[in-house]
């Protein structure tokens, strides 16, 4: 099918990248998972901003942009590992289950 | 080319679905690394060359990285994760979602007629004028981003003292 | 020209100058004075902006582009610009990090370089979120205002803390990926995402997006800014977050980072797509449910910083509602709510830290007859209270006032009448709030309480006075918003 370009293939699997993320990080008990969740929908992200660069022929501006986004999704990550250390150390495990002390 | 292409983006969406559904943090964390990998192969056949360089080395290396040395100070046996998580019935519908997901994507797509059409290709020597002299307001905002991540080791990750 | 771009550049250069003498002198003569340092760089931002207002306005100037560091480069774009929205927020912004270094003085005791290294990249990052040029650029510093505030609230490490973090973390990070989405597509769909190319190729005056791609963009960059201000239903985050930081960071989350993080990337894509009727219909849906759903929910609250957090929901609606006319008496409705909510959320929030420095607890249950014990504090939350619900000549009446008389002129009686309508639930809660803490009898446990005493009084003292005073001299503002033509 000519409709089929591998634009069109790009988006789809995208779309279906950020699925699989936001479903991971919500349905997920395991802290470092989540972690995992958020990675996977900020490659379909990276992969979005590629395309739109290769759509607009302004590849460089693109570059830049997901140069950015990578750094941006380290830092993250580290942020997050952090806290969940934090939180490792005071219940014993990674059950996201454990956190009801704040109610209401 | 295009053989490169659809094979890359294959193993992208499958390595990811791998990661998500896998039941042990470390072949998570290894699956995430081999799409990672995938993902900087299909950037460089799209023409990005310097993102896909800086994808393979910080999304490959650093992150797997930080997750497996998360996963090590929280020293986990492996049999504790399927009795204690219960991942296992929680992630039961993600295939089918996915599925049913990609499904209804292909039918929009259809039903849309959404086609994009790319633009004539432009040579991409000037990443380098782009990157340092437009975008100098980004370059600002990682810096004080990498230090944020500096003092958020510093203060989270440093063991307690006075509790000892 | 000089002065004015030196005085615009300090925004960035003073709490990056901050952090440098923070961490290369010795840690012991930076711990006794860490409160004189970020207290200047908040002096010295609450003074840059006034002078930048005065000095704009001298010269008849609506915008003033800058960049930083000019000679390094040569770009025909300039990257920051002051615009007077700009610079009320860059106000707010300078007053709310005084106060919270006010209160810090008293209740941070311990890992003050890392408060004040990270109270520096908070404001550097919302100083350049409200001043950048280019879409992108907002994301970045949107970025470093989010992982400052992460890791601000999550610093003390107790179980509390940890767990607001945790679960702002969690959602904050779902709402920047569907910000970032939507930012893809509006690259996909024009060439670049600099405000003025945006303004150019976007569709101005039209009631409909174009593309598929647009609306679909449209969508995702709105829920990502809902979830960031803690519009309802994506407010799950917010009482958890401001409940269990402690105080001096709930005063810069709840009094400015909810704004600037939510409230001006909003502005922002009202200002790119004004026009679209579906933005309008969706921005008053949401403030209404805001104003109604935080109201009551802040009413069967007994922490006494939950139920400030809840109220905080609330006043997010109003500044949505304003913000949905699409006219310019909206904006500067919207502004003028942003800055008066400042004032009385800090001091609410000032009083929770008078109280749990003295009383030692904040269960609205187990306090009451505080009247006679702490009359200063007293005396400053009734005129919070006052301000909030909206009674002449505060503050908050003038920025109410504004609000309703916007929604009336642009043709929403019905959204004005019911906004009017709910002031009845924030009178509500509030007077619950009184009557259990400063009413009523005193428990025995709490027969020795004193008056707080220090710097949480003076701030006390000085907040309030800011309220009642501009509150008297709001008509001069007026007056001058209309002699220049805006309003």
């Amino acid at each position: 099918m000519e409709l089929f370009t591998w634009e069109t293939n790009m988006l789809i699997v995208g779309f279906l990248m950020i699925l699989a993320g936001c479903y991971c990080m919500i349905r997920t008990y395991h802290m470092l998972k989540i972690i995992i969740g958020v990675e996977v929908a900020m490659k379909a992200v990276t992969m979005f901003l590629i395309l739109a660069g290769r759509i607009n022929g302004n590849m460089d501006l693109s570059q830049a942009f997901v140069v950015t986004v990578i750094v941006i999704e380290v830092i993250v990550a580290v942020v997050f590992a952090g806290v969940t250390i934090g939180l490792y150390k005071k219940y014993g495990n990674m059950d996201i289950r454990n956190l009801t002390q704040l109610k209401g | 080319m295009n053989t490169i292409l659809s094979i890359s983006l294959a193993c992208l969406l499958v390595f990811c679905i791998l990661s998500i559904m896998s039941h042990s943090l470390l072949k998570s964390a290894i699956f995430l690394a081999l799409a990672s990998a995938m993902l900087g192969v299909l950037m460089y056949m799209m023409g990005a060359v310097w993102a896909a360089v800086i994808e393979v080395s910080a999304c490959s290396g650093l992150v797997t990285v930080i997750f497996i040395s998360a996963i090590s100070l929280s020293n986990i046996k492996k049999d504790d994760i399927h009795k204690q998580y219960e991942d296992e019935k929680r992630m039961r519908w993600f295939p089918i979602t996915m599925i049913v997901g990609g499904i209804l994507l292909i039918v929009i797509a259809l039903a849309k007629d959404f086609t994009l059409t790319s633009a004539l290709q432009q040579t991409t020597d000037h990443f380098k004028e782009v990157f340092w002299n437009t975008r100098q307001v980004d370059i600002m905002g990682q810096i004080v981003t990498i230090l944020i991540g500096g003092i958020a080791v510093f203060v989270l990750f440093r063991e307690e003292q006075e509790n000892k | 020209m000089n002065v004015l771009k030196y005085a615009a550049e300090t925004f960035l250069f003073v709490p990056f100058a901050a952090i440098v003498i923070n961490n290369v002198f010795s840690k012991k003569m930076m711990e006794k004075c860490f409160h004189l340092l970020t207290g200047a760089v908040a002096l010295s931002q609450i003074f840059a902006t006034l002078f930048c207002i005065y000095s704009m306005d001298a010269r008849g100037m609506s915008r003033f582009e800058f960049f930083m560091l000019e000679e390094l480069y040569e770009n025909d774009r300039e990257f920051f610009c002051l615009t007077p929205v700009t610079l009320i927020f860059l106000l707010c912004i300078g007053i709310v990090a005084f106060v919270s270094v006010m209160v810090a003085k008293k209740t941070i005791d311990a890992k003050k370089t890392s408060y004040v290294n990270l109270l520096m990249t908070l404001i550097i990052g919302m100083n350049g979120m409200v001043m950048v040029n280019d879409f992108f650029s907002l994301y970045v510093f949107l970025d470093v205002v989010g992982l400052s505030s992460f890791v601000l609230i999550a610093m003390f490490r107790s179980r509390k803390s940890l767990e607001g973090s945790i679960k702002y973390i969690i959602i904050s990070e779902l709402a920047t990926i569907f910000i970032l989405t939507g930012l893809a597509f509006l690259f996909m769909q024009t060439g670049s995402l600099d405000y003025m190319d945006l303004n150019s190729s976007l569709l101005q005056n039209s009631s409909e997006p174009q593309t598929m791609l647009l609306s679909l963009s449209l969508i995702l960059i709105l829920s990502g800014f809902f979830v960031k201000a803690g519009a309802v239903p994506f407010h799950s985050w917010l009482p958890d977050a401001h409940q269990s930081a402690d105080t001096s960071i709930s005063i810069l989350l709840s009094g400015i980072v909810i704004k600037i993080a939510g409230i001006y990337g909003i502005y922002v894509l009202t200002d790119l797509f004004s026009g679209v009727k579906a933005i309008q219909t969706a921005l008053a849906a949401i403030g209404i449910l805001s104003i109604v759903a935080g109201a009551l929910l802040a009413l069967c609250q007994s922490h006494f910083k939950r139920m400030i957090a809840y109220s905080s929901v609330s006043q997010m609606g109003y500044i949505l509602l304003a913000l949905s006319t699409g006219t310019t008496l909206g904006v500067v409705a919207a502004v003028a709510h942003v800055f008066s909510h400042a004032l009385f959320k800090s001091t609410l929030f000032v009083n929770a830290a008078a109280i749990h420095e003295q009383a030692g607890t904040l269960e609205m249950d187990e306090m009451g007859g505080l009247e006679h014990r702490m009359p200063v504090t007293s005396f400053s939350s009734v005129i919070a209270f006052l301000s909030t619900a909206g009674i002449p000549p505060l503050t908050g009446f003038w920025s109410k006032l504004l609000i309703i008389l916007a929604l009336w002129t642009a043709g929403n009686p019905v959204l004005a009448g019911v906004a009017l309508c709910a002031s009845i639930f924030t009178s509500a809660y509030f007077l619950r709030m009184q009557k259990k803490v400063f009413f009523g009898k005193t428990p025995e446990h709490l027969a020795s309480v004193r008056e707080v005493s220090g710097s949480i009084k003076i701030i006390e003292i000085i907040l309030t006075a800011i309220t009642t005073l501009i509150g008297i001299l709001f008509p001069l503002v007026l007056i001058f918003l209309q002699s220049r033509g805006i309003l």
